[in-house]
């Protein structure tokens, strides 16, 4: 089991009284004197779901709310979000969870990485996501683009001829009159889409709070990582069978698993000389698109 | 920081337990989890090491994503190269405090500081030095190979039950058995209270720190094997009580009898309203393989600590052992072998069918036996041992074998001789094979053989190796 070594995060919430300590059980102590405590394996668990702001535990009769607030740094939660993935690997509860920029724990496994392997960390920079973000629709786009362009180019000349009527004096003009609508539609297409792509990375770098962290990444043959240092344990990996296909672009290495990014692995948190090294790894475990 | 060690003595219906909390323990004792090594099988296989300092002992590949109902496969580390003088003086001197008549609290104190962290049950017991097969364990696990009974969820006795482990793994490895030293301890071993310290490590084995050459010797010389034994509760249960059907109304008093020309009015039956499961919020307690602790029965310091540990502990010295994992060492000259008797009285010990059979039945009926060999699997409308009649059969005779020998034989032969039940046949000639020297076994086995009756068939290969064998025992 990967991430097995993490130590057990105990949460106080002072307004309910309880204790909670999220390990390798789920323990709630009551008010002092009230012992002994609730305890629940994980198979007892029906749901968990996590939020930005708060985490909820379902058991068969009794839902447990923690606010994230109550845990005493950043690390504690994304410690609990760790254990809880590996527990939702093994006893398979429900597990609600926001958009992640990073592979949940749940596909790691525990494994040597061997000793062709690089390991490098470093926070996610914005820019440079949100470029990568950019450049992935632009890789949807583009086609699309194309066709809007000149559908638009068809429908404004036709909204010409219905109007006007075209005449050999004026073809002259509504030809680039035509051109330039669907330029513009286009642009205008792509700076609207630019700015949705922006807004979407925000959310989801609000939304993950390992995107504001130190993030170890490793590539090796047997797999890769992209997990917060904080969490990270040293022995455990994505197998490349996880992922279906990566997109390389000038600054990262984007791996992808059911047509949905699932990893980013920015360039920039190895040593340049290793990343002609990586990119070979990658390529030869991943369809490259 | 120096290890925090704490015993307390609970009572669990009238049954005493020892409990020992380590707190800040050095983990130098312990297992991990080794992942998915190159030489583990594919990325289905985990790897498990019980580890002694910073050498890897004992191999344990969880086949199945480490499933908990499947044996594993053991074998012992080559790249073992001898305990640490610390460890080494630890458990020399906890053996000799066992003996000299310390308690176990007191006596394994020295261990217990090498130990990770958590609650673990402390009791004496009886083990059989075999691997569960019949194999003295010294020399059992030289090759990796899946080992009975080494699940840490046995599915023939059941999740609710519990059972004592019995069957031993060395932590020295074969050539550090010497023939001059065995001259001592079998004078020792007859001195001796505790024979030897095992810790749990999976299912019904435990690995054995200290008393190997004492286990030759009380193999040799029929003395029972006591060992102080550690184990570890960590596992969480639950009890679900199971509903009864209750009747709601029951006649008080028989109908009155019919007088002349009335028909007696029939008393109404009665209703049966079961009751619902009881499905408690949240675990009962915790447990080992040998012993359920409710939560409430656990000292409140204990409990937080079982709660506040880890599914896993990495020791500090982790990157030593698995790099030792991939070197073999070289191996003593030794000219020194196992006594053929102890390899012998191995053979005869109860193997782990037996036990566990015997571990998943309180007791078997003469009426609930005739049921079996009528082929019926149900005593009463209750099922006498599973709903499937084979492995009825066969758990059935191993447990006579392990608890009752006269009505094993009984049992296996008028199974042999019943035609309808030929699919059983080939196991329980087997099982009854091993009864060597049964004179009562001999006369069926040799009219089995004499007569050539095609109800043998199967069992006359079987037959013919008992009647040699027993042929030239009586010679």
């Amino acid at each position: 089991m990967a991430f097995s070594d993490l130590k057990p995060v105990c949460v106080n919430d002072e307004e309910s009284g309880n204790t909670y300590i999220i390990g390798s059980v789920f323990a709630v102590y009551g008010m002092i004197g009230s012992e002994p405590p609730l305890v629940y394996s994980w198979d007892m668990i029906r749901m968990v779901s996590v939020t930005r702001r708060e985490m909820v535990i379902e058991t068969a009769g009794k839902s447990y709310t923690i606010i994230n607030k109550l845990f005493a740094n950043t690390e504690e939660i994304l410690r609990t979000i760790a254990i809880i993935e590996c527990r939702q690997k093994e006893f398979s509860f429900g597990y609600q969870h926001e958009k992640r920029m990073f592979p949940l724990k749940s596909m790691y496994t525990e494994c040597s990485p061997g000793k062709e392997s690089y390991t490098g960390e470093g926070v996610l920079d914005d820019g440079e996501t949100a470029a990568a973000f950019i450049m992935l629709l632009n890789f949807k786009l583009v086609k699309f683009l194309w066709l809007i362009a000149l559908l638009i180019m068809f429908v404004t000349f036709g909204i010409l001829h219905l109007f006007i009527g075209i005449t050999r004096d004026n073809i002259l003009y509504f030809v680039p009159i035509s051109v330039a609508s669907g330029a513009i539609v286009a642009l205008l297409v792509y700076m609207i889409t630019h700015a949705a792509a922006r807004a979407k990375f925000k959310k989801m770098a609000d939304a993950d709070l390992a995107t504001r962290q130190p993030i170890t990444f490793v590539v090796s043959r047997a797999g890769f990582a992209a997990c917060e240092s904080c969490t990270y344990e040293g022995r455990d990996l994505v197998p490349w069978s996880e992922m279906d296909y990566f997109i390389e672009s000038d600054k990262m290495f984007i791996l992808y698993k059911n047509n949905a990014a699932a990893a980013y692995i920015p360039k920039k948190a190895f040593e340049k000389k290793f990343v002609g090294g990586i990119a070979d790894i990658i390529a030869l475990s991943l369809e490259q698109r | 920081m120096s290890a925090e060690v704490k015993s307390e003595t609970i009572d669990l219906n009238g049954k005493s337990v020892l409990l020992v909390s380590v707190k800040n323990g050095e983990a130098a004792i312990g297992t991990c989890s080794a992942g998915h090594t190159t030489n583990g099988g594919g990325t289905s296989t985990q790897t498990r090491l019980f580890y002694i300092g910073n050498d890897p002992i004992i191999n344990l590949i969880c086949p199945n994503h480490g499933n908990n109902q499947l044996d594993k496969l053991v074998s012992f580390c080559p790249g073992f190269q001898g305990y640490e003088p610390k460890i080494h003086d630890a458990l020399g001197n906890s053996f000799k405090k066992l003996n000299d008549g310390d308690s176990l609290a007191a006596g394994l104190s020295d261990i217990f500081g090498l130990l990770e962290d958590g609650v673990y049950a402390v009791y004496m017991a009886d083990y059989y030095p075999t691997d569960g097969s019949g194999v003295f364990f010294w020399g059992g696990y030289n090759i990796s190979h899946e080992v009975r009974g080494t699940a840490e969820r046995n599915r023939v006795i059941g999740p609710v039950r519990t059972f004592k482990p019995c069957y031993l793994i060395p932590t020295e490895p074969l050539d550090y058995f010497a023939a001059k030293v065995k001259v001592n301890t079998d004078e020792q071993v007859k001195r001796r209270r505790v024979q030897g310290i095992v810790y749990h490590l999976s299912g019904f084995h435990s690995v054995l720190l200290k008393g190997h050459h004492g286990a030759v010797s009380c193999i040799d010389r029929d003395i029972p094997f006591s060992c102080a034994v550690i184990e570890k509760i960590a596992t969480p249960y639950t009890d679900i009580i199971m509903p009864e059907p209750v009747s709601e109304y029951m006649p008080e008093e028989p109908a009155p009898a019919a007088e002349d020309g009335e028909t007696a009015t029939p008393a109404p039956a009665p209703v049966v309203t079961p009751k619902p499961v009881f499905v408690p919020d949240g675990i009962t307690g915790f447990r080992s393989p040998s012993v359920k602790i409710p939560l409430a029965a656990f000292p409140k310091d204990m409990l937080r600590l079982i709660i506040e540990g880890r599914p896993e502990y990495k020791p500090r010295q982790f990157d030593v052992l698995i790099a030792k994992l991939g070197t073999t060492r070289r191996k003593a000259v030794s000219n020194n072998v196992l006594p053929y008797s102890v390899l012998e009285k191995s053979e005869q010990m109860p193997d782990c069918e037996m036990i566990e059979s015997a571990y998943a039945i309180d007791k078997l009926s003469d009426d609930e036996l005739n049921c079996l060999l009528r082929g019926d699997v149900e005593h009463n409308g209750e099922v006498i041992v599973s709903p499937n009649f084979y492995s009825s059969i066969v758990t059935a005779c191993n447990f006579l074998q392990f608890s009752d020998t006269k009505r094993f034989v009984d049992f296996s032969i008028a199974i042999m001789d019943n035609p309808d039940l030929v699919a059983t046949h080939e196991y329980v000639a087997r099982r009854a094979a091993g009864q060597s020297s049964n004179k009562k076994l001999y006369n069926f086995f040799k009219s089995a053989v004499d007569g050539k009756e095609a109800k043998y068939e199967k069992i006359i290969p079987i037959a013919q190796t008992f009647v040699n064998r027993y042929n030239e025992y009586v010679k």
